[in-house]
């Protein structure tokens, strides 16, 4: 009897290894969750709880970012508020997303919905990008509606719209103020049983027509003086450099889209604005300018380098973007009216031809400080340094051009 | 409605505090004949507009004649926004319309309502009944017996939302016509017409415990979207249509009612009158006892009342 | 002087306008029960109760009052004097109620379900109450009658030809239904006061319902109270109006003492009425809407005013005295009640959409005078062939 111990012993050891070796689905839940104090059922039920759960945390996420309780239970959560600004991770180009997304599942009395994704994703950039409709999206892929919109209208959980409402509120918000006609099958829909199934091809490689965008925008303000504002839109663009995003980031479609009808493109609403939210878009870059360099008595004149700073831009220089000179930070810098301002140094294979001098053949094999005195370039070189009997402007060592 | 402002403010009090003393009055220890009302199920329906979300489509109007079988009409014709210019009313065609409001917020997205019957918690329409054609039933929905209505219109002449209306050019089985929240679609496991066909589930069905949860998040979580006001919480005792909007209530022409129930004072008065048959039978003794007392002090009293003190025991089925 | 039929012909030129007026009235009936309602009236979906629900029955109602006042006076309070007015009263009380259970069978939808509320009850009903207690009151109203049917019958049963052989065995029954009713009478008389009482208050408590849809001026939770009181102020003021009329009619001498009397006793009776309508004004601090004088104030105030002034004029001891002021101050009260329950039940009705005014059509209006012509009529009939009106033998 007392050999039993040789065969108990050995038994317990190795189911204790093995039990170490292959302990459950440990490795995917540590993947996602950082919390060693609890075992491993516990562990699993929370996955699982999480997994289904409309919270969908997809991705490796500290506790602390939902959870304010050092313990979260199931019926003490105690959670934060919502902290999705911070986790919130779908920012594609339209290219990368779909180009059309059909919509079906659930058509009654219409058919389905070919929905042109690009073109919605391409002018999204301007309000606000993709998450104005893929709102709540939190870590991880872009998720369908219908992993937190419920099919069914009759559920459980009345705090979500179902799917089918899921949808229409996405589209109608902008689709009602732009269009104030009421008919399904104008725009998105057919009837079903009226012949063609759904607008199948209409919207394949769509892309949102080319803007028509203004060139200079003339504003008259209420106040007495300094009355006018000029906008040169186009400005903006080519010679700053600036993206329609920098300025349009949170516009609704209605902006442009607005009027009675569908279809009637470019009429402009306007919304009362407050001083505030006048200001905002110029404010960014122009955040140090006196009042006066937009507002002004008569229209402004487009830019113009040689008007406002005296430097006339010729032939290479007229070439060059602004950035070259007056650097990528907005509002740009200053530069003075100098070439080592921007050419700091000159070397040995400078062609001095591109200044605009072409040197006599007795000065070519001179070196720059014989005479740019000091290596100040900024200096024109006297001729009496070298010469006793020769003085500049009125003899000169080459040809101008 | 100047009078409407009057009654919720000043006159209120004063109208209750009268309407506590006549009840009170009338009451007789408080020996009321209580109604056997079939107790409200905890599961009630609760049914949310949220006129910030309904864009007007009518499609609702369509379905609920559809399901009810009155004439409809292509669904697309519902896409006419004539109808609009003018303020409607739920009628014998129609049981529920949809009408529109100015969004000073924003012109290009106008309110709108749907109007229907409310379902009350407290129906003044089923304690008005004359022969209780009109019932509350235990899910929350008021509904109409076809076989018991007499035709009288008691009803509409109760409902503080002008809701049910009558076949006027019906000589033979004139019908009141109202929303019946669909129970015969609902008897099959289906949802009401107009909740089912919304686009944008601006109605919002559901328990009404956790339909009025909802209401309440949406209120709290856009506070610049809504007004803080449910309206069908508290209106005349509670409703099972329940509204949300972000303008007030009687901008959106929703009558400005108190938290009273409608048929309250009247049942109060009634069951006052009728304690258990108390006062009548106590009236009809008195009466009968000055009646003798009369006779009896006149020695050549008139030749009619021959009997003795009548017994009040035996005039019971009075 | 003893109740006896009036030896009058039927027939005089009163009687013709008043039939031609009934015509008139049955025509548009039959246009009603033909085509329904809303082709002879300018009820709608708003305005659900119109002229034949405020005037037709609630006004029947509360002028068939003169029933159940007399009745208690003369029976229970046994003043005997006034025994010569309790027929012409029960016949106005019966053919009033007739008058209104015809009215409710027109108004209602579906008039051929009238016998419903008898087996399907709903005791929450102001109407319900109403509905019953008018039922049981007129069948009791037509037992009250009935000794003055046998009364005309008993000893004078004559069948024509070979009926004759019935004329016994139905004389020997009527005398057996005048025994047993008179040995039982009083346990209708005081079934009929306690009746009255019961749903002339209950017909105020029918317009509490309707909450802010009434007008504050008429909107109290003290109107049963108020009906009740009105029902009992314009009994006499009716029985003076019709013993008048009927003793002009029939060139009889009109019972001046009694009628006086009757006079004296409303001025308590309207008193106290005034007081309550009055107070409640006071108390509810409406009389800013009366304050208002647009049409609906102005309704309020002659209402209040017509009967103020026959408060006033009965008052005086003149008025007593004079058939002419007499009967004057009696049709003030009774166009004062009138008013009153034409205001509760449609000037007061106000609903929050209402788009159009509700005024009576011309088919309503030809309906109501239509089945008062021939009330009337009846009522002329009745008191020729039965003996109802007591005066002296010619």
């Amino acid at each position: 009897m007392k050999k039993i111990h040789f065969i108990l012993i050995p038994i317990v050891f190795f189911g204790y290894v093995l039990s170490k070796v292959f302990q459950p689905d440990s490795e995917s839940v540590k993947d996602k969750f950082t919390v060693e104090s609890i075992s491993s059922t516990e562990q699993n039920e929370m996955k699982k709880f999480h997994d289904n759960s409309s919270l969908r945390v997809t991705q490796k996420l500290n506790c602390k970012s939902c959870h304010s309780s050092e313990y979260p239970t199931k019926d003490d959560p105690g959670l934060l508020g919502c902290p999705r600004s911070e986790m919130i991770s779908v920012y594609h180009s339209p290219e990368e997303g779909p180009e059309t997304v059909l919509i079906n599942e659930m058509s009654d009395y219409y058919s389905g919905v070919e929905f042109p994704h690009k073109v919605h994703a391409e002018m999204s950039e301007m309000s606000g990008g993709c998450t104005g409709c893929h709102h709540y999206n939190t870590t991880g892929p872009v998720l369908n509606c219908r992993k937190c919109h419920e099919s069914s209208r009759s559920r459980e959980d009345v705090s979500l719209p179902d799917l089918k409402a899921a949808y229409h509120r996405q589209c109608m918000t902008c689709h009602k103020q732009w269009s104030n006609d009421n008919g399904c099958s104008t725009q998105c829909h057919t009837r079903k049983g009226s012949g063609s199934i759904i607008n199948t091809g209409t919207s394949k490689n769509k892309t949102h027509p080319a803007l028509n965008l203004p060139t200079k925008l003339v504003w008259e303000t209420n106040s007495k003086t300094n009355k006018i504002v000029t906008f040169f839109h186009d400005e903006h663009i080519n010679k700053f450099n600036l993206s329609c995003t920098s300025c349009h980031n949170q516009e609704s479609c209605i902006k442009c889209h607005a009027g009675k009808n569908r279809g009637d493109i470019g009429k402009l609403s306007r919304k009362e604005k407050s001083i505030e939210e006048h200001h905002q878009p110029c404010a960014n870059c122009h955040f140090g300018n006196s009042c006066q360099k937009c507002h002004r008595d008569k229209e402004m004149l487009s830019f113009d380098h040689a008007r406002s700073s005296g430097w006339v831009l010729k032939s290479y220089h007229a070439k060059v973007s602004c950035t070259k000179c007056h650097g990528t930070k907005m509002p740009y810098r200053k530069v003075e009216h100098k070439c080592v301002t921007c050419h700091k140094s000159f070397s040995a294979e400078f062609d001095h031809k591109l200044a605009g001098f072409t040197f006599s053949e007795g000065h070519t094999g001179l070196e720059c400080k014989n005479c740019h005195s000091g290596g100040d370039f900024t200096k024109t070189p006297v001729c009496t340094d070298c010469h006793d009997d020769k003085s500049f402007p009125q003899d000169l060592p080459g040809t101008r051009k | 409605m100047i009078y409407i402002e009057h009654m919720n403010n000043i006159d209120r009090r004063n109208f209750l505090k009268t309407a506590a003393i006549g009840a009170a009055s009338l009451t007789l220890g408080s020996a009321t004949v209580k109604a056997a009302d079939k107790p409200l199920s905890d599961d009630r329906i609760g049914i949310l507009v949220d006129t910030t979300a309904c864009v007007g489509c009518r499609h609702c109007e369509w379905a609920c004649r559809t399901a009810h079988g009155l004439p409809a009409g292509e669904l697309e014709s519902y896409s006419d926004n004539s109808v609009f210019k003018e303020y409607r009313r739920p009628g014998n065609e129609a049981l529920t319309v949809v009408n529109e409001f100015e969004n000073e917020k924003n012109p290009l997205l106008p309110v709108f309502v749907k109007s229907q019957c409310m379902h009350c918690e407290k129906p003044a329409c089923v304690s008005a009944c004359i022969v209780g054609a009109l019932t509350k039933n235990e899910d929350g929905s008021v509904t109409w017996n076809d076989d018991k209505c007499i035709g009288c219109r008691y009803c509409m002449v109760a409902c503080q939302f002008q809701i049910p209306t009558y076949e006027w050019q019906k000589s033979i089985d004139p019908h009141i016509m109202k929303c019946d929240l669909c129970s015969e679609r609902r008897s099959n496991g289906k949802l009401p017409a107009c909740i089912e066909i919304c686009p944008n589930e601006a109605l919002l069905f559901g328990k009404r415990s956790d339909v009025l949860k909802a209401a309440k998040n949406k209120i709290k979580r856009k506070p610049d979207t809504y007004i803080n006001h449910i309206y069908g919480e508290h209106e005349v005792g509670g409703t099972t249509w329940m509204y949300i909007a972000g303008k007030k209530f009687d901008k959106l022409k929703m009558p400005p009612l108190g938290t009273a129930t409608a048929p309250g004072i009247s049942e109060a008065i009634q069951h006052g009158i009728f304690a258990y048959f108390v006062p009548p039978v106590t009236l009809f003794a008195l009466l009968g006892t000055m009646m003798w007392v009369t006779k009896w002090k006149k020695t050549n009293g008139s030749d009619e009342p021959k009997g003795k003190l009548p017994d009040v025991n035996d005039e019971k089925e009075k | 002087m003893k109740p006896l039929p009036v030896k009058k012909n039927f027939f005089s030129l009163g009687v013709i306008v008043l039939a031609v007026l009934a015509v008139n009235g049955l025509a548009f009936l039959s246009i009603r029960f033909y085509s329904g309602l809303g082709a002879v009236t300018n009820l709608d979906n708003q305005t659900p109760w119109g002229l034949w629900i405020g005037v037709d029955v609630a006004a029947g109602v509360a002028l068939a009052a003169g029933g159940f006042t007399s009745a208690a006076l003369a029976h229970v309070f046994h003043r005997e004097s006034y025994h010569a007015i309790v027929r012409p009263a029960l016949l106005t009380a019966m053919l009033g109620y007739t008058f209104v259970a015809f009215a409710v069978c027109i108004d209602i939808g579906r008039f051929y379900y009238i016998w419903h509320p008898l087996i399907m009850w709903n005791g929450n009903s102001a109407l319900f109450e109403v509905g019953i207690c008018v039922m049981i009151y007129m069948t009791v109203l037509y037992i009250e009658f009935l000794p003055i049917v046998t009364e005309r019958f008993i000893g004078k049963v004559n069948f024509p030809g070979a009926l004759a052989a019935f004329n016994k065995p139905v004389d020997a029954l009527l005398k057996l239904l005048d025994r047993g009713l008179s040995k039982t009478m009083f346990v209708f008389i005081i079934a009929g006061v306690v009746l009255s009482t019961l749903h002339q208050s209950s017909l105020g408590t029918l317009m509490v319902i309707a909450g802010q849809k009434m007008h504050p001026l008429w909107q109290t939770p003290v109107l049963p109270l108020l009906f009740l009181l009105s029902a009992i102020a314009v009994g006499f003021p009716m029985i003076i109006f019709e013993s008048l009329i009927a003793s002009k009619s029939f060139r009889l001498k009109p019972e001046m003492k009694i009628l006086s009397n009757l006079g004296s006793m409303t001025v308590p009776l309207l008193g106290i009425y005034l007081a309550f309508k009055l107070g409640d004004m006071f108390i509810r601090e409406t009389f800013i809407y009366a304050a208002k004088f647009d049409y609906t104030a102005w309704m309020f105030l002659s209402e209040i005013g017509l009967l103020l002034l026959a408060f006033l004029m009965l008052l005086s001891r003149k008025t007593s005295g004079s058939p002419a002021m007499l009967f004057t101050a009696a049709s003030l009260i009774i166009a004062g009640v009138l008013l009153n329950r034409f205001n509760n039940f449609i000037t007061a009705y106000k609903p929050f959409y209402d788009t159009v005014t509700y005024y009576p059509s011309i088919g309503e209006i030809s309906v109501t005078i239509g089945c008062i012509a021939l009330l009337v009529l009846i009522y002329r009939f009745i008191v020729i062939y039965f003996p109802v009106i007591s005066h002296e033998k010619k």
